[in-house]
């Protein structure tokens, strides 16, 4: 992918994560659960990259917590850590990740980033944010129990969503010329 | 969907302003929001800001209506911290559910501190056009150009994403239109059949907003703009 497209493409994703919160909000406690955030940082990651899906985990919360006072200013920080993981494994995965099949690629990079970006999470809450204060109970209610649904949404909507964008042939193909 | 404000012409020092300066302002200001602690401070706060939105002339409507759309947000945030916050003196319990006085004082601090900051947030969109943003971002994020920060392409990363927040707000609410005269299911009742309804809107969605990434890019390109910045900046290139 061109430099100034994955910046660009970043930005997008980045834009995508403070509207598909503001339109999941309609929902009672949708951000908890739907985890609507997540989804166009992974995306992020796995068509432009890691540097990319970093800047997107940064992007989308830094700016929504400005400019939609969502997420609220305590949680900032370790969201927008979290965030940079996801955008981070997922492009690292999608770079090295080569077995031949687009969907098994992205499902490997997709739940490779999902279950690294809740550990440094959980890790962070820890060691960092919470010290003291934070049991495994906490993290396994917090990021699996309570986000649940937003796992489940995440593994049916990221990759159908990155193999639309190769077929509209808006993303470079992981294997061209191979349908 | 949450409306979200975008810049409103209009002829005030706020708009005047430099960009650089409201973005410090408001990274300034939500700290002071969120350092509020009494209702002295609290009434100190909002008299500020609402001198501030009477100064700015884009009008009250345009500055709270962000906050409609976060009515459900507020109300769970309140609900949550009155029942969970606390177990001592419940007014009412419920298994692990307890209301408490002090469950329903932080939940509507928290409540109050996240509206001034919309309102802040609302204040900066809609006197500031995102090609100022950028400039502002790019100006404050100077002295880090030394350290080797790109920061001309963060600009243009912040600069993009705040010009991409209503374009993909308005699409989606095109798409969301469209879907609802097909198949419904917007204004469905039941909070599974509106999540459904939301879920089918994201494939076109995604690939509404990286077609328009790919569009930019192109013409960005066209233009000669290279990331690294040996071929001009945005702002250099706005005003040839």
């Amino acid at each position: 992918m061109r430099q100034v497209k994955r910046v660009v493409v970043a930005a997008a994703c980045a834009a995508l994560g403070i509207v598909l919160p503001m339109a999941f909000h309609a929902l009672p406690g949708a951000g908890n659960v739907w985890l609507p955030m997540h989804i166009p940082v992974m995306i992020c990651g796995l068509v432009a990259g890691p540097v990319a899906g970093a800047a997107t985990g940064v992007l989308a919360p830094v700016l929504s917590s400005l400019l939609t006072g969502m997420p609220a200013a305590p949680i900032l920080p370790s969201m927008t850590c979290e965030l940079v993981a996801y955008g981070l494994v997922s492009g690292l995965l999608a770079r090295f990740v080569r077995t031949g099949r687009l969907a098994a690629d992205l499902y490997v990079s997709l739940v490779g980033a999902m279950i690294v970006g809740r550990l440094v999470g959980g890790a962070l809450q820890a060691l960092i944010f919470s010290q003291g204060a934070y049991s495994l109970a906490a993290w396994v209610s917090g990021y699996f129990v309570t986000g649940a649904p937003g796992i489940v949404l995440q593994l049916v909507v990221v990759v159908p969503i990155v193999a639309a964008l190769e077929r509209a042939g808006l993303v470079d193909a992981r294997y061209p010329g191979k349908e | 969907m949450r409306s979200f404000g975008g810049y409103v012409w209009a002829d005030s020092p706020l708009h005047r302003a430099p960009a650089a300066a409201k973005l410090a302002g408001l990274v300034a200001g939500a700290v002071l929001v969120l350092a509020v602690r009494g209702p002295i401070t609290l009434a100190v706060v909002l008299v500020a800001i609402a001198a501030l939105g009477t100064v700015s002339r884009v009008g009250w409507r345009c500055l709270i209506a962000p906050l409609w759309g976060m009515r459900w947000f507020l109300l769970v945030i309140v609900a949550l911290n009155a029942l969970l916050f606390s177990s001592e003196e419940p007014l009412f319990s419920l298994g692990p559910l307890h209301l408490t006085v002090p469950g329903i004082e932080r939940g509507l601090w928290i409540a109050a501190r996240t509206c001034l900051v919309v309102v802040l947030g609302a204040m900066l969109t809609a006197t500031t056009t995102p090609q100022q943003v950028v400039d502002g971002v790019r100006d404050l994020l100077r002295p880090l150009a030394r350290l080797g920060v790109p920061t001309e392409t963060v600009a243009l990363a912040v600069g993009v994403t705040a010009q991409f927040v209503p374009t993909l707000l308005r699409e989606s609410q095109q798409l969301m239109r469209a879907q609802e005269l097909r198949c419904g299911g917007f204004a469905a009742r039941g909070i599974m059949r509106r999540a459904v309804s939301y879920v089918r809107l994201l494939v076109p969605v995604f690939v509404c907003a990286v077609r328009r990434a790919d569009e930019l890019s192109r013409a960005m390109e066209a233009r000669g703009y290279r990331v690294d910045g040996q071929r001009g900046t945005t702002r250099e290139r706005g005003r040839s």
